[in-house]
């Protein structure tokens, strides 16, 4: 192959170099107006266009060069006409050079200044040169000669408006020498195929491609000529271009001639010609990629659709749906042998198609999908990367169109072709559904629909068969279960029976996700339930009788189970946060046995799985943080729960742990808005026990490091102190205030080993609160005021 | 001799498929317009005879196909232009993206021989369309790529309505005529007195 590369750089350099020496005498001849010896050397010049061992890419080089030092001699033949040169003379003249191929390249040349000048009907000359170019029957020289004719015609073609259209040539005349050139360049061309030696087929193949733009340039042409309107297309033109493409019966000039005449002439057209066009596909050799060319074909004719709506009618005018489709069920029950990749690319164009035309037709959108399952029932799931692709592409289309999942929830054949992507690319699918929920903020508004939501996305919802857990990425993982999360937000109705409904059927599908998905998925549902609660909590809720409808007891026993489902995770932490979520709400709506049960559950929890130190503390102070706020207790009930956490506060392992929970307890007995919740005594004993272990940890830490450790438990006890002297709290005295700020300063004196600027600072700023509230006058600063610092 | 061959100025348009390079070509030539999209196979020229500073030009327009696929023979008619131009479509955001691509793409195959000077002129087409509503490449945007790859003439046309056309065709013509030629001088090594030039190597048929 290189050695072939290399000679033929070299052929195409001595042709070049050939071409050159003979231009040379040509421009000498021309400059001293020797029409005798200009035709010699331009004739030598086009010798070198006789070779037959460039490639078509290096002749179409050579050729250009002759091109153009044939337009220097086309200009000398209008000055030669202009001084009075007889052009028939002329005409008559070039055909005495010796050999075929350079005569006919001075003929097209002489002829298109004969044309100009209109001595004769264009029609003559055309069809005089369109004949004799048969005298060329190489295939590779043919082509080109005939493409020398075809582009110095060009602008002298009698069509309609152009100066050379008269009563002796119309644009008839122009359309009958098109088609001759374009049929006899197809027959070179395809010609081509049957010539040399079959091992030689692949290098022919590649070569004929590279020809392919000539023969189809006088499509180009055709379609450029203003005379050629619909009904000559219709009459004419596209009957024997494609009498010339069914019978020529060669693969590649099949294909590639459907594609150009889709391309080169208007939507219009091919809306009004739609059954002629489509009936000659069945007639392409079976070897024809009829995918490609008919998607082609309604790409296009949806992009015309999408240009301006002026143009539906002419689609609905013409059936256009119905007569794709069923092309396109022909194409694939001729075709057995078609890949599935084909056929879904096939419905895959005709749905952009159907979504571009009749966007109101959910019925057609509907069938195209079912057909689409048809064929993939025959072929069980998917399993190559293309076909998928193409489904994903099928199945995003509608989504796109219509914003909205709610009307793609109305398409019954959407699921079943879901059903055929394999797992992966299914959940692929799921997510682009629920992003197309998110991004067009669709609210799903019925249990109904959210049932058919599920059965869309429930590759994501639960384990499918045959679903390999290592095969994904634990992010990939996470960022599928929070998609799923978000989701549960866009699922809600005004009606809260329906609403109770979406979340019975949230709940029966999340349940089956088993525990890596349920942390994700449950504390979503939960709130979302909570929401509900909170909305009904407002109402007059007894409405007698009505045993089906939403009440929040009946939401709470739900919640109730839905936590507990954590527990095969097992997920301690996260169902204990949900379970005080729950008693706020009990609370809020009074309904005090449920929020004791809540409260329960969530002891339970911390007593018997709640194991890690650090867990115990965050949970701990949840617990204390939720308790404090809780109205509905009796004292009972409130007794049992505050001695409980207290207790758990006293057990913590570390001593700063300890003396924190122990003092935060001490908001369990004080609270602000509660008349009945104000237990100085007790709010005392806390702190002094606070004070007792801050004392213990201080030891400690002496005995086990040698300093006495930092004064930070003390200063953020005096705190506490503050805090309920300020609220009136009559055990919290002045004394008591007193010693501890001695106390701190002493600590804080004494120990120059370890210095915690942060005890200090947050000391000092304790002081300065103290000072401030003196000096701010009132009720508080005469309770200050005693205080020494 | 090379005032013959300065009678015809070469011009070449490229960019993207269906920004309107046909249409141009058409209107300024023709005067002619049509709204449907027809693709473009190969190159195809028109001409057009024009008037400069006293002296008549042609002016040799070559259209070109905006879709790869379209163009299988390559594109060995770039050679000898003397003026490059380079269109986009106001509306369409990658087809201003593609002009440094088309820009580039020319340069390399026709290797002009002072690249840095070659003549380019870009036309922004379709300022017509819904009132200038849906366009996305700003004037300025555009003359600041135009000035950043050598100061490149820039005008906003309309083949449909014809807007701009006749003068950004001038700015192309004149533009095309500074341009040095750079046919390469040819000098025959020895004078063939016979006149039979050398030996024809071709084989096959006598055609």
């Amino acid at each position: 192959m290189v050695e072939r590369a290399e000679d033929e750089e070299k052929w195409l350099a001595a042709g070049i170099a050939g071409l050159q020496q003979n231009a040379f005498y040509m421009h000498r001849a021309l400059d001293s107006n020797n029409l005798r010896d200009a035709l010699k050397y331009s004739a030598q010049m086009l010798s070198e266009l006789r070779t037959s061992r460039l490639s078509p890419h290096k002749y179409y080089e050579l050729y250009m060069r002759a091109f153009d030092e044939l337009r220097k001699l086309e200009m000398f033949f209008k000055e030669e006409a202009r001084r009075g040169c007889s052009i028939i003379d002329l005409y008559e003249l070039v055909q005495h050079a010796g050999n075929i191929l350079p005569r006919l390249y001075l003929l097209c040349t002489v002829g298109s200044v004969y044309i100009k000048s209109k001595e004769a009907p264009a029609k003559d000359v055309l069809k005089d040169l369109v004949e004799m170019c048969r005298g060329i029957q190489h295939p590779v020289r043919g082509l080109f000669l005939r493409s020398y004719l075809s582009q110095v015609s060009r602008d002298k073609l009698p069509d309609i408006g152009s100066e050379y259209e008269g009563d002796a040539d119309t644009v008839v005349d122009a359309v009958e020498f098109l088609l001759q050139n374009f049929t006899e360049m197809n027959k070179l061309w395809v010609r081509m195929q049957h010539q040399g030696p079959a091992r030689e087929k692949e290098k022919r193949e590649k070569e004929r491609s590279e020809l392919r733009d000539l023969v189809g340039k006088n499509l180009h042409v055709l379609g450029q000529l203003e005379g050629v309107d619909l009904d000559m297309y219709k009459e004419t033109v596209l009957p024997r271009v494609l009498e010339q493409v069914v019978n020529c019966k060669d693969e590649i000039a099949q294909f590639y001639l459907m594609d150009c005449i889709i391309q080169v002439f208007p939507d219009e057209y091919h809306l009004q010609t739609l059954e002629t066009l489509l009936g000659a596909c069945p007639q392409l050799q079976p070897s024809v990629d009829i995918k490609t060319v008919l998607s082609q074909l309604m790409e296009r004719l949806s992009n015309y659709a999408a240009s301006s709506a002026e143009v539906l009618p002419e689609f609905l005018q013409v059936e256009a749906f119905s007569k794709l489709s069923n092309a396109i069920w022909k194409v694939i029950e001729a075709q057995v042998d078609m890949p599935i990749f084909g056929a879904v690319t096939l419905y895959s164009s005709l749905l952009t198609f159907t979504l571009h035309v009749h966007p109101d037709r959910l019925d057609y959108v509907d069938q195209v999908l079912g057909a689409c399952v048809t064929k993939l029932s025959s072929a069980g799931k998917l399993e190559d990367s293309k076909s998928t692709k193409q489904i994903v592409a099928l199945l995003s289309a509608p989504l796109e169109k219509y914003n909205d999942i709610v009307t793609v929830l109305k398409l019954s054949n959407y699921p079943r072709v879901m059903e055929y992507l394999d797992n992966r690319t299914n959940k692929v699918m799921a997510i682009v559904i629920i992003q197309s929920i998110m991004k067009n903020k669709t609210c799903i508004a019925t249990a109904e629909k959210v049932e058919a939501l599920f059965e869309l996305i429930k590759g994501l919802i639960k384990d499918l068969d045959g679903d390999l857990h290592d095969e994904l990425d634990d992010e990939d993982f996470k960022e599928e279960q929070n998609s799923v999360a978000r989701l549960i937000q866009m699922l809600y109705s005004d009606d809260p029976d329906e609403m109770l409904q979406i979340i019975c059927a949230v709940r029966k599908h999340f349940l089956t996700g088993g525990p890596q998905r349920l942390p994700y998925t449950i504390p979503p549902l939960v709130f979302s339930s909570l929401k509900l609660i909170r909305k009904l909590q407002g109402q007059d809720e007894n409405v007698v009788g009505e045993e089906a409808s939403a009440s929040p007891k009946k939401i709470f026993q739900l919640l109730n189970q839905t936590i507990e489902a954590l527990s095969v995770v097992p997920a301690s932490e996260l169902a204990l946060r949900l379970y005080l979520q729950c008693a706020e709400a009990a609370n809020d709506c009074d309904l005090e046995p449920v929020a004791y049960e809540f409260f329960t559950q969530a002891y339970i929890l911390y007593e018997e799985e709640i194991a890690d130190s650090k867990a115990q503390v965050t949970a701990l102070h949840l617990i204390v943080g939720t308790l404090q706020r809780m109205h509905v207790f009796g004292v009972e009930n409130r007794d049992t729960l505050t001695h409980k956490a207290t207790g758990y506060s006293a057990k913590l392992l570390k001593k700063p742990d300890q003396c924190r929970a122990v003092y935060a307890c001490s908001h369990l007995f004080w609270v602000d808005d509660q008349d009945s919740i104000r237990d100085g005594e007790r709010v005392l004993l806390c702190l002094k026990r606070a004070l007792r272990i801050a004392n213990a940890a201080q030891q400690m830490a002496n005995v086990t490091r040698g300093s006495s450790g930092s004064a930070t438990l003390f200063v953020e006890i005096l705190n506490k102190y503050l805090y309920f002297f300020e609220k009136g709290n009559p055990q919290i005295t002045i004394a008591a205030i007193q010693s501890l700020i001695e106390l701190i300063t002493t600590e804080i004196q004494s120990d120059t080993m370890s210095q915690d600027p942060a005890a200090d600072a947050f000391f000092a700023s304790t002081l300065r609160y103290i000072q401030f509230q003196k000096q701010k006058g009132g009720a508080l600063a005469e309770k200050y005021e005693s205080i020494k610092v | 001799m090379a005032s013959r061959r300065r009678m015809l100025l070469k011009v070449i348009i490229l960019g993207d498929s269906g920004v309107g390079k046909t249409s141009l070509m058409n209107q300024y030539v023709n005067r002619k317009f049509s709204n449907q999209y027809k693709a473009t196979i190969g190159a195809d020229f028109l001409t057009k005879e024009v008037q400069f500073e006293d002296r008549l030009f042609t002016l040799q327009i070559w259209d070109t196909a905006g879709q790869e696929r379209f163009q299988s023979l390559g594109v060995a008619f770039y050679r000898g232009a003397d003026c490059c131009v380079l269109v986009y479509d106001v509306n369409v955001m990658k087809s201003f993206d593609n002009l440094n691509n088309w820009r580039e793409e020319f340069l390399i195959q026709a290797s002009p021989s002072d690249p840095e000077n070659f003549p380019f002129v870009v036309l922004g087409n379709k300022i017509d369309v819904d009132g200038g509503n849906s366009r996305v490449v700003s004037e300025k945007k555009a003359k600041a790529w135009c000035a950043s790859k050598g100061n490149i003439p820039y005008f906003e046309t309309s083949a449909k309505e014809g807007f701009n056309v006749e003068a950004a065709f001038q700015c192309i013509a004149k533009n095309a005529l500074k341009n040095e030629p750079e046919e390469e001088i040819y000098l025959p090594d020895t004078i063939d007195v016979a006149g039979g030039g050398r030996q024809q190597r071709s084989s096959g048929c006598e055609c």
